[in-house]
């Protein structure tokens, strides 16, 4: 069957689907405004692409990918960007996103999503991939920034500079993950104004919230938790500057009732309102 | 070079080197080597989760802790290959066979396998199912030349020990109180998706004989005609009809006269 025809991700908060609340989702049908999967866990079809298909049929799909390695130093892998074309394909998904990252050197394949150093080199070569995995899905990518734990003295520019060019040079839209920023507030001391001040606004298609962690001083980006008072302020600061825009809440692990991340979707989409509200006056 | 930060990165998560890439010592709250620590147990636990999420029997059986220990075992020896933490783990079954620590449960090599057959069968492709109506046009006098195609969901193995009765007694749900005899004889066990759900079936010696066969390509004559010399009790209709039932055919070809 068919999917219904592509519409863009309402400007209203979703949530991050995970295979424990598939069958109560597809049982119950709640009212959801939109939901996210991870790309990778529908590659080869089968059973879990069934059950996205289904999931399809009654809300806005984003296709959110862990593994493409847009900053990879081997070859981009052509049989991953050809799983993800034909889901997309199949799925007709409201957005595509992958995230500013690396995961494969030589002949090692790190499962993770892992910084590099933000230089004039690895622009020309993400933006190089960039291009190709628009070419292949004919669509733009959104491409989300990182929760970091190291960084790198050689950077020539910062993770927001980085992302602002990129865009500039692959017309490509960016995947703001406001928690993200916090955790590279907090661990590497980057400067959350300048960050949202360096990316074009224009181009921001997609927020991301979530909750971290900390181990032994340095907060990990665990999606566990819920979303913090402090991330939930700049989330705030970010909607009065950028706008409003589609919203997600991730819940990667110890993942709770649905009931749960549909009330931290609630508490989003307050945000949201209020803002719209404000606008209005 | 990017190229040459990415690999000496790399190297220190994957084999513990030290960096061989220029990073930021210290942070407002930890060390470089705090930062590092989390990414080499970020690499090590998302492997360890991809392997808990296809074995869960495994871990039933040998519990958590020695799941974890077996597992950074098996990180080290077999590190990944491939982006998608699917395909990560298909070598556990070679593995826990030549770990000694496991050594006693003799089984757990065959359950790895039986797992492995599941975690593929679910991911697998949906590709065709046999359409009978297809096969009602070949003639009959050609049946013996047929090859039939195993869909690409279902595996039939072959163990010593009854795997499948292990299997089902971990099955989320399964009653608690349970009594398996390891000495009950060899199991033929045939994996299968109907409707999205993995089915694990035992076969009878002689059904597991001809499938096999017919898994390895032989002909509906061959096959047939070889399990009958050893199975004479062999129904191949009855046999047909079971398997036909539960998907296990994609197609058929017509052996080497086509």
């Amino acid at each position: 069957m068919k999917p219904p025809a592509t519409l863009p991700l309402p400007y209203a908060a979703g949530i991050g689907l995970r295979a424990p609340h598939y069958r109560e989702v597809l049982g119950t049908l709640p009212r959801l405004n939109w939901v996210e999967v991870h790309s990778e866990n529908f590659f080869g079809g089968g059973a879990p692409l069934h059950t996205l298909l289904k999931v399809r049929e009654h809300y806005p799909v984003s296709l959110h990918g862990v593994g493409m390695g847009l900053a990879s130093s081997t070859l981009l892998h052509e049989e991953h960007l050809s799983a993800l074309v034909r889901l997309c394909a199949d799925v007709q998904p409201a957005a595509v996103s992958e995230h500013l990252c690396w995961n494969a050197a030589v002949d090692m394949v790190i499962n993770d999503l892992l910084p590099f150093p933000y230089t004039r080199e690895a622009l020309m070569h993400v933006a190089n991939r960039v291009d190709r995995v628009q070419e292949r899905l004919g669509r733009p990518l959104l491409v989300e920034n990182l929760s970091s734990y190291l960084s790198f003295p050689h950077s020539e520019m910062s993770e927001g500079e980085f992302l602002a060019e990129l865009t500039k040079r692959t017309g490509c839209g960016i995947l703001f993950d406001v928690e993200n920023l916090y955790v590279n507030v907090r661990n590497l001391g980057v400067d959350a104004e300048a960050f949202i001040s360096a990316i074009p606004a224009d181009a921001v298609k997609e927020y991301h919230l979530a909750g971290y962690s900390s181990c032994d001083g340095c907060l990990v980006d665990t999606h566990d938790h819920p979303v913090y008072p402090e991330v939930w302020q700049l989330y705030e600061s970010v909607l009065r500057q950028i706008g409003p825009r589609p919203t997600l809440i991730e819940w990667d692990s110890d993942i709770p009732a649905l009931s749960v991340l549909m009330g931290e979707a609630i508490k989003a989409q307050q945000r949201l309102d209020a803002l719209e509200a404000c606008h209005a006056e | 070079m990017l190229s040459d930060d990415l690999a000496g990165f790399a190297r220190a998560i994957v084999h513990g080197e030290s960096p061989a890439v220029r990073v930021d010592e210290g942070y407002a709250k930890y060390s470089a080597q705090v930062a590092l620590e989390v990414y080499r147990n970020n690499y090590r636990g998302n492997l360890h989760d991809a392997l808990a999420g296809a074995y869960p029997v495994v871990k039933r059986l040998v519990g958590d802790d020695f799941f974890r220990f077996m597992a950074r075992k098996f990180i080290t020896q077999y590190p990944s290959r491939n982006a998608n933490l699917h395909r990560y783990g298909a070598e556990l079954a070679e593995f826990v066979a030549a770990f000694e620590p496991a050594k006693q449960l003799v089984y757990l090599p065959d359950v790895a396998r039986l797992e492995w057959a599941c975690h593929c069968a679910y991911f697998a492709d949906d590709g065709v199912v046999l359409n009978l109506n297809e096969l009602e046009k070949v003639a009959p006098a050609a049946y013996g030349d047929l090859v039939l195609h195993m869909h690409p969901c279902c595996h039939v193995l072959h163990s010593n020990y009854p795997i499948t009765a292990i299997w089902e007694a971990h099955q989320p749900g399964a009653p608690e109180d349970f009594r398996i005899d390891l000495d009950s004889g060899p199991v033929d066990a045939l994996v299968s998706r109907n409707n999205d759900v993995v089915a694990v079936t035992e076969l009878t010696p002689a059904d597991a004989a001809w499938l096999l066969k017919i898994q390895a390509g032989t002909t509906l004559g061959e096959a047939t005609a070889e399990t009958l010399d050893r199975h004479p009790d062999f129904d191949l209709l009855r046999a047909l009809q079971m398997l036909v039932a539960q998907n296990v055919f994609a197609g058929f070809t017509l052996g080497a006269t086509a």
